[in-house]
């Protein structure tokens, strides 16, 4: 098993512009760490870096404290999920699985073995002399997983396995890779652009965004203490909704306020933002911190936000509000009991110390 | 009381959609093709079974009224013609031309499709350039060339002259084959541990074969019909090829044997329909399936 280093690695594709920067990242040894972004923010690349299958412009991949720069995919004792699977079209599922310990010549007996015990940890041992045409998605999936877990590696890379899968299987594989995960316990990097998948199935989440590693934390802190706009708004569901707003410095309080929203400060949070008041910034809300209140029955100290409700998305145990408050849009996620019509004069209250303060320029937390 | 009316049989929608006027048109369409496609090959066969007086008839008849094999007899059992010479030739020099031409389109190829080289771009095109000219304007270089290297009369020049042309167009087929390959399958292999040329005999080649063999038959096909190389390469009897072989045989000055010719040419043409349909099945759908998601 090893944990994985990567140093100040940078890639450029010839003469183009860098699509990793200054990406530093440590991962533990049994770590399930996600790399989580949208496309084309350097996440398969990076990946495909840390496997050997690119080569970093500039900056250092370690494995434990050895230095695998130059080190070939095939000596780094590595197995890789591809999205697309790439499985062997012209071998059986047994062949597939088995190609690469017969690579390093292991006895006959011992293959089979390693196959079985393989494909009944994710049962397809009746699929193993069937080729992959002959398979369903899913199946493929397993086959793919078994091919890379029968390795037994000490690095477990997977590049959005699950992105070709319809909704329900993807939930169904994304337990199964988790225990599988516990089972070989092989640290594993685990790329995927859905925040949904990354908030569920990592230790830790890495978010990137134009080829920076934005943020490295566990799911809780990258929800709740999101370092700058970028990832407020990309991890959780349905996202953070923003409010410019300028700040008002009442004595020790400080409030964000703009036409139809005030959400009060706490002291601390007071204290800690150090703008001037009249200074403008962005107010984060989460979706669930968002709460519909009587508009006339509205008290001082609670932060309210008002807007105009424009569309309803029912969901069964409850829905969604989009409102329009002045030209920006927040989501509120609201219990199904609460009648809310399009077109509709809404007050949302703001749990106390919920909302969250960006920079309007750079985009970082201010709080 | 609510009347149910009885069921009517109806044609089914198959049989309706079968006899559109339009779907009629089409399929008399493609009926007039294949008849016009398969009446050479018709005569050939019809002439070939025919006797010499019947076959030189100035008033031909499209039928065969006394099947005759005497054209098939002096072929095959009288040994008028070299014919058996010609064949074992043609099979010797075809062959070995095919698996010469598609060992080297296949390496070349797959350098076209994965090797990122300085001039990668232009050499590819250049190969292809050669496509654009006509056989025929090989033939003095290639002669000179053969002369210097005393591979005049002899099959080894033949199987140059053969896949010299083959092997530009060969490349290029199976350069499309390779790029439809997905690199996933190779980069799952560098994974595995294995080297480059492991990975393309073990992984990639066996999903192209589909490839090697539109090729191999391509340049059969092309090496098995060629009457320009041989009728230049070649003067010595013993060497000959079925093309020149036959037109020198039954083709005179005076007359031709239309009989002999033609069952000389079903014979000819009995390799060639073998080896089609030997790899038709093969060609019709890509070994690629199921590789990646969604194929």
């Amino acid at each position: 098993m090893a944990s994985i280093s990567v140093r100040d690695v940078e890639k450029r594709f010839g003469n183009g512009p860098a699509v990793l920067r200054e990406c530093n990242l440590d991962i533990a040894d049994h770590e399930f760490l996600v790399l989580v972004g949208p496309s084309g923010s350097g996440k398969t690349t990076l990946l495909r870096i840390i496997a050997g299958l690119e080569a970093a412009t500039s900056g250092e991949i370690y494995f434990g404290d050895r230095l695998v720069n130059d080190v070939d995919v095939g000596d780094r004792d590595i197995a890789m999920v591809f999205q697309n699977y790439g499985l062997y079209p012209h071998m059986t599922v047994r062949n597939n699985m088995a190609f690469g310990l017969r690579r390093r010549k292991l006895p006959k007996d011992a293959i089979d073995q390693k196959v079985r015990e393989a494909a009944t940890m994710l049962g397809i041992e009746n699929l193993l002399d069937r080729r992959p045409r002959q398979l369903s998605g899913g199946q493929r999936q397993r086959v793919a997983l078994g091919r890379a877990i029968v390795r037994d590696p000490a690095v477990f890379l997977l590049d959005e396995p699950l992105s070709n899968l319809d909704a329900h299987l993807r939930l169904q594989m994304r337990t199964e890779i988790l225990r599988v995960h516990r089972a070989v316990t092989a640290t594993t990097v685990y790329v995927t652009h859905d925040q949904v998948e990354a908030m569920t199935m990592g230790d830790r989440i890495a978010v990137m965004n134009n080829g920076l590693i934005q943020q490295v934390g566990t799911p809780e802190e990258l929800y709740d203490r999101p370092v700058n706009r970028f990832v407020a708004g990309f991890i959780g569901t349905p996202a953070m909704g923003f409010l410019t707003c300028s700040v008002n410095r009442n004595g020790d309080r400080a409030e964000l306020v703009r036409d139809g929203v005030c959400l009060r400060l706490t002291e601390e949070q007071s204290r800690k933002l150090t703008l001037p008041h009249g200074a403008a910034v962005v107010a984060g809300v989460r979706p669930e911190n968002l709460r519909p209140v009587s508009a006339d029955g509205s008290d001082s100290e609670v932060s309210v936000v008002k807007g105009a409700i424009e569309v309803v998305e029912p969901l069964g145990p409850e829905q969604h509000l989009v409102v329009d408050v002045g030209g920006e849009m927040v989501t509120a996620r609201v219990d199904r009991d609460v009648a809310a019509r399009r077109g509709e004069k809404v007050s949302l209250a703001v749990g106390a110390g919920r909302a969250h303060v960006f920079s309007i320029d750079s985009g970082e937390a201010l709080l | 009381m609510t009347a149910v009316a009885a069921p009517v049989r109806l044609a089914g929608p198959g049989r309706l959609r079968r006899w559109r006027p339009g779907r009629a048109a089409v399929v008399a369409l493609i009926l007039v093709g294949i008849a016009v496609a398969l009446a050479p090959v018709y005569w050939m066969l019809a002439t070939s079974l025919k006797t010499p007086f019947a076959a030189t008839s100035l008033t031909p008849s499209y039928f065969p009224h006394h099947l005759s094999m005497s054209n098939y007899n002096e072929l095959l059992v009288k040994g008028v013609v070299p014919f058996k010479t010609y064949l074992a030739n043609s099979v010797l020099t075809s062959v070995i031309a095919s698996v010469v031409a598609v060992a080297i389109s296949a390496l070349a190829g797959y350098s076209f499709s994965r090797s990122r080289w300085r001039l990668r771009g232009p050499t590819s095109v250049a190969v292809l350039a050669t496509q654009m000219l006509p056989l025929v304007v090989f033939v003095g270089p290639l002669y000179l060339l053969l002369l210097d290297a005393h591979l005049l009369n002899t099959y080894t020049g033949l199987v140059i002259g053969y896949t010299s042309f083959a092997i530009p167009f060969g490349s290029w087929l199976m350069k499309g084959f390779f790029d439809s390959v997905p690199v996933e399958l190779e980069e799952a292999a560098r994974v595995d541990g294995y080297g480059r040329l492991s990975i393309l005999f073990r992984v990639v080649i066996p999903t192209v074969i589909p490839g090697l063999l539109t090729t191999g038959v391509f340049v059969f096909i092309n090496s098995w019909n060629n009457l320009l190389y041989p009728l230049t390469l070649i003067t010595n009897n013993s060497h000959q090829t079925l093309p020149p072989g036959l037109l020198d045989s039954f083709v005179g000055e005076f007359n031709t044997d239309w009989g002999g010719m033609m069952a000389a040419a079903v014979l000819t043409t009995i390799p060639l329909a073998v080896a089609f349909f030997a790899v038709q099945r093969y060609m019709v759908r890509g070994m690629t399936a199921g590789a990646l998601a969604g194929t």
